[in-house]
């Protein structure tokens, strides 16, 4: 696909276990690319998923893609790197991924090399950070303190591109690393091998969410090859392409600033990045400047069980209702809280048809003849949680209001039970950035050969 | 002066997370020429992304014209942390309609 000398990533999808072309990946397969490097995880899913450990994708789908991908790689003779492995990268996710692949292994009846990486940071680790004042606010708007971390179930940080190059060092062919920087994750092997970081992570924040960078966007294989002052950008799929619009619109994607990010150890400046159109179906990216910063910089994120929560669902018809409604909430609310007090208890509505996406940020006048509402309580034990949601979604039901006309039950629910138990309520508790001394000291290779 | 909203300029206009606290929009052209009107217009400003929300100017985070993207780039501080109580959107994907109903004059 390249020059001599040029390192092609083949990226299989956005994130691992959502999907990706059969076709466009042994298209992309026959491009020669170097390494298989994929994205399984992401804050955006959500706290739950740090919090709980559990996996944020399904066994079944992570193992049928991976199938796949270590059977392309074997053939190739090339590694496959799975980042942020489980959805948000904790231990427990790395391990129950590593089971999945050597599965696979002994399915395919094939010998591997398997490294894992994981990110977990332990509390007294950041703790002590925090004491030598190493730890700065990055947009939680409040400092990380003790007591914040004594609340935190679950804490990781995003590894560079350095413990992902350590586990091609010692010779893996299968790497499942814990929370790492989506950018690193295919930046690393072009790293390793000695491309221009700058452009390896300028290209591995286009080619993480895969063919998101392509026209029509989906979940699919997106190729990047780097030669030695740019990298080309070329879809998997013959029915997808690369374009200016769609590759410069991806740059923007998910993150504030479009001329400077800052990452782990570095600050990339992509003021002077340039989008040139080579054919139909590839684009050329010129441009990316990275600096090393002084003192090298891991985010951290971590999350707090907040409670339990429980969920109750309705929908409202009646006309009479649409203009009563906001007073029965608020009265249902203030009566819960009092018949339950002292017991403290958070509760919520998202009434669809109002405000339920934007809450207060709508500005739009209601509309519809239906509304849709989720009663969503928490509280510090599940039991509690339930007690109260089904107080308010009973009491709703049978709430008189000035102007009812159907005074046999306010409101339609789809399911009984009306009142269903969510369990555990994480919260986000950390996303700060903590200095380290080196970029592989929090973050441990393991090997075995499988 | 005629107006048109923003989206019937526009090609995409998009909402999504930048991180647990924080909602980016996206707001990109194809045309030269409708982006530097939009840019240019006076119409999509601070200030106006903020009183399209209701929120004080202190919430817009950042904003950036990105001429080599046709882009327009706003970030607001969310007025709630990801998946925190009450929070209706776990990806922020779906704040833009307020962005994208902005009246945009017409050429003067």
């Amino acid at each position: 696909m390249g020059e001599a000398g040029s390192i092609t990533v083949l990226t299989p999808t956005g994130t691992l276990g959502y999907g990706f072309g059969a076709e466009a990946l042994s298209r992309g397969m026959t491009l020669g690319p170097a390494v298989i490097a994929v994205d399984a995880g992401s804050t955006d899913p959500g706290p739950s998923y740090l919090g709980s450990s559990k996996p944020l994708v399904s066994d079944y789908s992570i193992r049928r893609e991976l199938r796949d991908l270590i059977s392309a790689g074997h053939k190739a003779g090339i590694p496959v790197i799975v980042g942020s492995a489980g959805g948000a990268g904790t231990g427990a996710q790395v391990d129950r991924t590593t089971a999945l692949v050597r599965s696979i292994a002994a399915e395919l009846g094939i010998h591997l090399r398997l490294a894992w990486i994981y990110a977990d940071i332990p509390i007294e680790r950041a703790k002590a950070a925090v004491a030598k004042g190493e730890v700065l606010d990055f947009e939680a708007g409040e400092p990380l303190t003790e007591t914040i971390l004594d609340q935190t179930c679950s804490l990781v940080a995003q590894m560079g591109h350095e413990p992902i190059c350590a586990a091609l060092e010692g010779g893996a062919d299968v790497i499942i690393a814990g929370r790492a920087c989506d950018d690193s994750v295919i930046a690393s092997f072009p790293i390793w091998r000695g491309a221009d970081p700058a452009l390896a992570i300028h290209m591995g924040k286009i080619l993480e969410c895969g063919a998101f960078s392509a026209e029509p966007f989906a979940m699919d294989v997106m190729l990047g090859t780097i030669g030695t002052d740019h990298f080309i950008l070329e879809p998997g799929s013959i029915d997808r392409r690369a374009s200016v619009k769609s590759v410069a619109a991806h740059s923007l994607y998910e993150r504030e600033n479009p001329f400077f990010q800052g990452g782990p150890g570095h600050a990339m400046d992509l003021s002077d990045c340039r989008f040139e159109q080579l054919n139909e179906r590839q684009v050329k990216v010129t441009g990316a400047r990275i600096s090393e910063t002084e003192d090298y910089y891991i985010k951290l994120e971590g999350a707090r069980l907040a409670g339990y929560r429980s969920i109750c669902i309705a929908g409202l018809r009646c006309p009479t209702l649409s203009g009563a409604i906001d007073g029965l909430l608020a009265e249902a609310k203030a009566k819960a809280i009092a018949y339950f007090a002292p017991e403290e208890v958070a509760i919520n509505f998202h009434l669809y048809g109002r405000n339920g996406v934007m809450k207060e940020l709508e500005t739009e006048s209601p509309s519809g003849h239906e509304l849709g509402l989720v009663i969503d309580v928490v509280a510090d034990r599940q039991d509690l949680a339930h007690a109260v949601c089904h107080q308010i979604s009973g009491g709703l039901l049978h709430w008189h209001y000035p102007g009812i006309v159907n005074p046999s039950g306010n409101l339609a629910f789809p399911y009984s039970p009306s009142d269903l138990d969510l369990g555990p309520h994480y919260e986000f508790s950390a996303y700060h950035l903590m200095k380290v001394t080196t970029p592989t000291e929090l973050f441990p290779v393991h090997f075995e050969d499988l | 002066m005629a107006h048109r909203p923003l989206h019937q300029l526009a090609d995409i206009v998009r909402s999504k997370n930048a991180g647990p606290y924080r909602i980016t929009f996206d707001v990109i052209f194809t045309d030269r020429a409708r982006y530097e009107h939009v840019r240019d217009s006076g119409a999509i400003t601070p200030e106006s992304v903020a009183s399209a929300y209701g929120l004080p100017l202190s919430q817009i985070s950042s904003f950036f014209h990105i001429d080599q993207a046709m882009a327009i780039k706003v970030t607001i501080i969310r007025p709630r942390a990801q998946g925190s109580g009450g929070d209706g959107d776990m990806y922020g994907c779906q704040h833009h309609v307020p962005l994208m109903k902005i009246a945009v004059p017409e050429d003067a």
